[in-house]
């Protein structure tokens, strides 16, 4: 479907499709700009025009309702471009001096050999030479102005290549290009090329646009994909390096598709024309920023407006107050020279373009980085996340809820700096429908997982046969030390403890200290599980294979609770308390579970109430605070410290852990942070995620709302 | 050396010449001299033959009149002025001079040349 217009072309009138008058008016202008220093040009343009618009008459004749592009193109071929008759123009012009010549003095064809052989002596302007370069033809332009070889100019060049590359590069930028004073020049754009597209046409756009072969863009946007999925195999636990990894990879695809928004479809048959233009050299380049600078100055301006009235509607619709007060300030505004309110309007346009522009930033910062930890979550999902629908929730929630706004701001900031108006609100539309839907997967994610962890089991209380409970000391280890090396990575989720192919490790394990009411030591389990029903939860905690035994006086835990992808993770928890006698110590490695505080789990998980319920020692459960690696001895008082004057305060009811342990010399050694302190920020950012998702990302999103229907 | 440029060098060298010797029998419209000329196996594009009779008008050799076309705008018949005739003449005796000289140098048998480059040498 295609537009006709009606133009008066040498006085009759032309139906013709807009396109076809786009190229019809490009090859006239060019021609005018051809023969501009011809004598007659008006002339000779006519006698074209006379002639097209004859060939024009007969297309009209044999049945055609309009002129289309390819009758125009059609013409213009059998006319012939600039381009083709370039080389007639010196010929010719020398022609026009030779009979000049001819007429005073009667020279023979000898004579007239001779002096076409002479350089016809053309109007002297530095050109850069097109037809003969290297670079950029700045040599063989100056060895045209000067007349002398071009070879001795290169030879200069390359010998004093140091001195002379800077003003190698300026000549560049200043000195026009001779193709660009012969073809009609137009400016070149950037658009994706629908004819010769792989996916979307972006790659084969820009091979145009920079004049270069279709696969090196390709190859350029495939080459981070493989690396990414030989990366992909070893991504494994995610740890932090594998950021650079993400930006690299899937950063390509996004950017793909970002580039597939932005930039425009070469639809007419004039865009395609600017889409293949002409040659982008540096001098083009410059006289584009120049105008697009213009244009930004332009934007910026609006767009302050904008935030101006923005700002006004919002004042106004706050309180009469804030109206009456506005319009003093307006008053008084009006009252002050003109200069300082001009000064006034600058400055609250500065502070607004800072505003928003910091707004926006941390806006898609905070996107990006609640993807990234959500992509952080990815490799734990078959621990967690049931197959069918909840799968389908989680990847909907992750691309359409996270990703698609985080796309939408930047083509939307692409397009707002490019200026690149949209014919249409589908963009728009289609945006928000694939939001409502990622609202709608975030949604379901949320109360299908909320329904699974819904109901506890019944705990019981599991006596731990101890072999030699009657030691003096009892130290508490892990099985293994297999955590030394996790804890080393930059980045790691911390209550999955350990990955292995088919297994996660959870170290939920809370170790309470207790007083023992007889004279030896005795070990108590809670095995607790969350579930979709009670009978669940107590198959899953039934299931839980936490393994504890003695040896001489250590008592050895198991490292974690494993999770299959079979058996998900449900809040799994194992509760160890341990009764110590009075007058024995006691000491707890610092690989070994969490301390008096709850493990990590969702939504209502077995607790400190639960524990004390179905604790049977009612009269000694009072539970004792401590710290890891410190050796304790129980006291008719409660827990103390063997060794109080390593850290000097108070006594362990009062401790607020993480300082208390940053004054252990040990730990003040050791890189690893305190599991007090890593498990708080772990909780920041998993345990609080689904908050994090429902405030953050609404205000976030109501904004980046706002300002995308603008 | 560039083999298109010097085709086109020597083609264009006697364009013009051609195109006076189509003009020379009687008015003619330009299209029609790209025709014959195309029927001779001589290509010429319509944007190159336009600025050159242009030249040639503002030269004194030609001139025009126009004729009401009922397929379009009016149409520019083009005619030879006597001046035209007397330099249409002076081409046609140097291309000529110039066509005999080519034919004897190209049709030139290898002994010619070999017996007459020993006598430059002596």
């Amino acid at each position: 479907m295609k537009k006709v217009i009606n133009i008066n072309f040498q006085g009759r009138v032309v139906p013709i499709e807009e396109t076809a008058y786009d190229i019809l008016k490009q090859y006239i202008d060019s021609l005018q700009q051809y023969f501009s220093a011809e004598e007659g040009n008006d002339e000779i343009i006519n006698d074209i025009e006379g002639r097209i618009a004859e060939l024009f008459a007969e297309t009209l004749k044999k049945g055609s309702t309009c002129i289309t592009d390819e009758d125009v193109d059609a013409i213009i071929n059998s006319m012939g471009r600039p381009a083709d008759f370039e080389a007639d123009e010196i010929n010719l012009q020398s022609k026009a001096e030779n009979e000049n010549r001819k007429s005073q003095s009667e020279s023979k064809g000898a004579g007239n050999e001779k002096e076409s052989t002479i350089p016809p002596p053309l109007n002297r302007r530095l050109f850069r030479d097109e037809n003969d370069k290297v670079v950029a033809g700045v040599c063989a332009g100056l060895a045209n102005y000067f007349n002398i070889d071009r070879v001795v100019v290169r030879v200069l060049f390359v010998i004093f290549f140091g001195a002379l590359f800077i003003p190698y590069l300026i000549l560049w930028v200043a000195v026009p290009s001779t193709a660009s004073t012969v073809i009609g020049s137009m400016r070149k754009r950037l658009y994706r090329d629908p004819e010769n597209s792989m996916i979307g046409g972006v790659c084969s756009g820009i091979a145009h646009y920079f004049n270069i072969n279709v696969w090196i863009p390709r190859v350029l946007f495939l080459i981070p994909f493989i690396s990414f999925l030989f990366r992909w195999t070893h991504f494994g636990p995610w740890n932090f390096p594998n950021i650079v990894n993400f930006s690299f990879s899937p950063g390509a695809t996004i950017i793909y598709i970002i580039l597939w928004i932005a930039i425009p479809e070469a639809k007419s048959t004039s865009e395609k024309l600017e889409m293949k233009g002409e040659k982008v050299d540096l001098n083009s380049i410059k006289s584009t920023i120049q105008q697009d600078m213009v244009g930004v100055k332009d934007r910026a301006k609006k767009f302050g407006e904008e935030v101006k009235e923005r700002a006004q509607e919002i004042g106004a619709s706050i309180s009469q107050r804030g109206r009456t007060t506005a319009s003093e300030a307006t008053t008084v505004a009006r009252r002050s020279s003109g200069g300082l309110g001009r000064v006034i309007v600058v400055l609250f346009k500065i502070f607004a373009y800072f505003i928003v522009g910091i707004i926006v930033f941390s806006l898609v910062v905070s996107l990006l980085s609640i993807g990234v930890v959500f992509a952080g979550f990815l490799p734990y999902k078959v621990y967690l996340i049931n197959d069918g629908w909840q799968t389908v929730f989680l990847w909907g929630t992750l691309l359409l809820f996270i990703w698609v706004p985080v796309i939408g701001i930047i083509t939307w900031i692409i397009r707002r700096i490019a200026n690149t108006k949209s014919h249409s609100n589908f963009m728009t539309y289609s945006f928000i429908a694939l939001w409502t839907l990622g609202w709608a997967c975030m949604i379901f994610l949320v109360s299908s997982l909320t329904k699974d962890f819904g109901s506890n089991n019944t705990p019981k209380e599991e006596m731990v046969q101890l072999v030699n409970p009657g030691v003096d000391k009892l130290e508490i280890k892990n099985a293994s030390n297999t955590n030394d090396f996790i804890r080393s990575r930059w980045w790691k989720f911390e209550p999955f403890a350990n990955v292995d192919d088919d297994t996660v490790f959870v170290k939920n394990i809370e170790i309470k200290v207790v007083k023992s009411t007889n004279d030896s030591f005795s070990v108590k389990m809670f095995r607790v599980s969350n579930g979709s029903s009670r009978a669940e939860a107590n198959a899953l905690a039934s299931k839980i294979n936490y393994p504890i035994y003695q040896k001489d006086s250590t008592l050895i835990l198991g490292s974690g609770i494993a999770i299959t992808p079979q058996e998900k993770f449900r809040n799994q928890e194992v509760y160890i308390t341990v009764a110590v006698p009075v007058g024995k110590r006691i000491i707890i490695d610092r690989y070994v579970g969490w301390d008096n505080n709850d493990g990590f789990h969702f939504g209502n998980g077995f607790d400190e109430y639960d524990w004390r319920k179905y604790n049977n020692n009612n009269d000694n459960s009072d539970e004792y605070d401590w710290d890891h690696n410190v050796e304790y001895i129980m006291t008719a008082s409660g827990l103390k410290r063997v060794h109080p004057d390593l850290n000097n305060n108070d006594g362990p009811d009062e401790n607020t852990m993480p300082q208390n342990n940053q004054r252990q010399p040990q730990d003040s050694t050791y890189r690893y942070q305190q599991p007090n302190q890593q498990k708080d920020s772990v909780k920041k950012i998993s345990a609080s995620a689904v908050e994090k998702e429902n405030t953050t990302i609404k205000t976030v999103s109501t904004l980046f709302m706002q300002r995308f229907l603008i | 050396m560039d083999i298109q440029n010097t085709q086109s060098q020597m083609r264009k060298g006697v364009l013009e010449f051609c195109i006076l010797s189509i003009i020379r029998h009687g008015e003619v419209y330009p299209s029609d001299i790209v025709e014959k000329m195309k029927a001779a196996n001589l290509h010429i594009l319509e944007g190159t033959l336009y600025p050159l009779l242009t030249r040639l008008k503002n030269a004194g050799l030609l001139t025009y009149r126009w004729v009401e076309s009922n397929s379009g705008p009016p149409r520019k018949y083009f005619l030879m002025t006597d001046e035209g005739m007397a330099f249409y003449a002076e081409l046609e005796s140097t291309w000529e001079e110039l066509a005999g000289a080519v034919k004897t140098l190209t049709e030139m048998s290898p002994e010619n040349i070999e017996t007459e480059t020993p006598n430059h040498n002596q």
